[in-house]
């Protein structure tokens, strides 16, 4: 049986909620105030799961009445589509793990090195992009807007 | 202020230079298919910093004035709609293209949006002094309920599945808990990270929400867009032309901008909910209703007056009570935030120099738009064929350094990461976005002010009753949840009597 888009929604929000609650039980209270930090939180967790019911009875009417779930009829993912995605995000993590370490150019360089294979470049095109592009933005942020970008390899060339 | 005072100011070459560069920028990002208003405001947000409010205010209204516009140029050309603005009138414009007649079809929606935008400043000049004095007198009791009724207003207007809106919002206000809170300095959900206890920064969870989430969705679509062999007629004549369409139609250009500066100025309710509900109107009162989505300009001057109508619209919530119209606005506001400035009725008394400069750079950046707007459409076959693999890197390089630009630290780059994940994965789930970013802006100041309130009464929640304006707006705000609850019975109910 295909999971139905709406219920893993639905499940992924009282999730979500059950956490916001479990999470506000340790929050302190004051005696002479009303209202204490786990106010808040616990109604943003009570809306997110009649939300989250909301849109499993929508799935369960859509089903009923012979629908087709959004999931299904939008196309299967494709392998190089997953990652594709997957790689965006390893970059991502990847660029805020190394740009302390390596710094700004090489970190980038790397970045823009992938991003550009993920997006259908060539080498050449992503070579030139890495060497030239960093140094480019570089001299925006740096230079010009003063940004504080880490030099980290190439500390010993910083001005 | 006086007029000579205002044109003064904008036109100084420092703010001037601003506007010309940001209308080119915005024509640019709005004409590629898949970048957004949002986006380009999103992305530009890091370059702001190092201007003066007033610099970064006309900025961004430049930017988000001639993204608006622009998106109708891969909208005609590719029939992929540059900016979810033009969505509404895409397949006219398309068809019409391919009839030979891109330049003008482009040229008469540039002349409808530059009327659109001009009407919108208008109404939104004369309109935002008057509320502003309107609300000076606010207390936190009336603020609770604004904030309250601008995000109940996001879930109304957000989308069709009224569970999902509201899904949205509460993810929204669950970002927003994250920090220390206000009633005893108790940090929220931070996991020990010291630099989430001023909370989540707002420009980099902008960028990840409007920039990572799109270059992902970019990603996994694998999509190049291929620009065929078009018949493209010389300048002039499509000048002349549009004009001409143009001028045969300004009563609907008067119609859709007054309208469409109202929408826009719901919370939650954007340039392309403006557009749709012009496309709408422009059908019913048409003599020839039957021409539409068949390649009829009609339903193109309309969306184009309306969307552009909006933006201005979208400032009124945002300059009068701080409460953002648009997500655009929403960025806006945290700007200013971060300049010292807090939108609300107050910046009409403290910093008339910054409003007034607003609604100059509005203007100034819709009569620009017709030379740099018209620049784009004559070089639309040529910025069309920027590959995706140049664009792109540096789209996903220039967001990440943005974001720790603004806060100088790593943390910035994986909020960028988190946020862009949860909206990719709202996206998935068809969970709209703006009432989300409603939540995150407008979370804080609905819980500040709640605290304050109770502190003062006590805890006795009929006191939010107690004052006129107060009892007004919390009136309103529950008629919209019962608006809502019906709504969502009547979807609910109401389909299943139909379906059996």
């Amino acid at each position: 049986m295909i999971l139905r888009r709406d219920f893993v929604v639905g499940a992924v929000l009282i999730a979500l909620a059950v956490a916001m609650i479990w999470g506000a039980q340790g929050f302190p209270r004051i005696r002479a105030m009303p209202y204490g930090p786990d106010l808040f939180p616990k109604i943003i967790a009570g809306g997110l799961i009649l939300s989250a019911l909301g849109i499993i009875l929508e799935g369960l009417r859509n089903m009923r009445s012979g629908q087709a779930d959004d999931s299904t009829t939008r196309g299967t993912i494709t392998p190089l589509a997953a990652l594709s995605f997957l790689g965006i995000v390893a970059l991502v993590a990847g660029f805020a793990l190394l740009l302390p370490v390596l710094g700004f150019h090489v970190a980038a360089a790397l970045v823009l090195l992938c991003a550009v294979r993920i997006f259908g470049g060539n080498w050449v095109l992503a070579g030139i992009m890495a060497v030239f592009a960093p140094v480019v933005l570089h001299y925006i942020f740096y230079t010009v807007m003063r940004v504080v970008l880490p030099w980290g390899v190439l500390a010993s060339y910083a001005w | 202020m006086d007029l000579i005072a205002i044109f003064t100011i904008v036109l100084e070459p420092r703010i001037l230079g601003t506007i010309l560069l940001c209308t080119l920028y915005g024509a640019f990002v709005g004409a590629m298919p898949g970048l957004t208003a949002t986006m380009a405001v999103a992305l530009l947000v890091p370059f702001t910093w190092f201007m003066d409010p007033v610099q970064a205010a006309a900025a961004i209204v430049a930017t988000t004035t001639t993204a608006i516009f622009a998106g109708d140029i891969s909208g005609a050309l590719l029939k992929i709609p540059g900016t979810p603005a033009s969505a509404a009138y895409v397949e006219d414009s398309f068809r019409l293209s391919q009839t030979g007649k891109p330049r003008t079809t482009l040229f008469t929606s540039l002349f409808a949006s530059v009327c659109g935008g001009v009407i919108g400043v208008a109404i939104l000049a004369y309109a935002t002094p008057q509320l502003a004095q309107l609300s000076r007198s606010f207390s936190s009791d009336e603020a609770f309920w604004l904030a309250t009724l601008g995000l109940s207003c996001a879930v109304f207007v957000g989308g069709p599945s009224v569970p999902r809106n509201f899904a949205s919002l509460f993810i929204g206000l669950a970002v927003a808990t994250i920090g220390i809170d206000v009633a005893v300095g108790h940090p929220r959900y931070t996991f020990g990270v010291l630099e989430l206890y001023d909370g989540i920064n707002f420009i980099p969870a902008m960028i990840g929400i409007f920039a990572l989430s799109e270059l992902l969705r970019n990603a996994a679509l694998g999509r190049q867009t291929r620009l065929g062999k078009l018949v493209v007629e010389p300048l002039l004549v499509a000048i002349r032309a549009a004009w001409q369409e143009f001028c045969k139609r300004w009563v609907n250009v008067i119609r859709s901008a007054s309208g469409g500066t109202v929408i826009g100025a719901l919370p939650g309710a954007g340039a392309d909910v403006a557009a749709w509900i012009a496309y709408a109107v422009s059908r019913r009162f048409s003599k020839t209703p039957e021409a539409y989505g068949r390649g009829h300009v009609e339903g193109i001057v309309d969306g184009g007056a309306a969307n552009n109508a909006a933006v201005a619209g979208a400032w009124t919530p945002a300059l009068v009570f701080g409460i953002p119209g648009d997500s655009v606005t929403a960025i806006a506001i945290g700007v200013l935030m971060m300049k010292g400035l807090t939108p609300g009725p107050d910046i009409f008394a403290n910093d008339t120099v910054l409003v007034y400069t607003i609604f100059g750079s509005f203007f100034m950046a819709n009569v620009l738009m017709l030379f740099t707007g018209g620049l784009a459409v004559a070089l639309a076959t040529q910025v069309l064929r920027v590959p995706r693999a140049v664009l792109m890197p540096l789209i996903l390089l220039l967001s990440m350094i943005g974001g720790y630009a603004i806060t100088g630290s790593v943390i910035a780059i994986w909020i960028i990461l988190a946020l862009g994940l949860l909206a990719s994965g709202m996206i998935w789930a068809s969970i709209p976005l703006a009432p989300a970013i409603l939540g995150i802006v407008l979370g804080r100041i609905v819980e500040d002010n709640f605290m304050v309130s109770m502190m003062k009464a006590r805890g006795d929640l009929t006191e939010f009753f107690a004052r006129d304006t107060a009892a007004v707006l919390g009136t309103l705000t529950l008629l919209v949840w019962a608006a809502l609850l019906l709504r969502a019975g009547w979807s609910f109910f109401g389909n299943r009597t139909s379906s059996k």
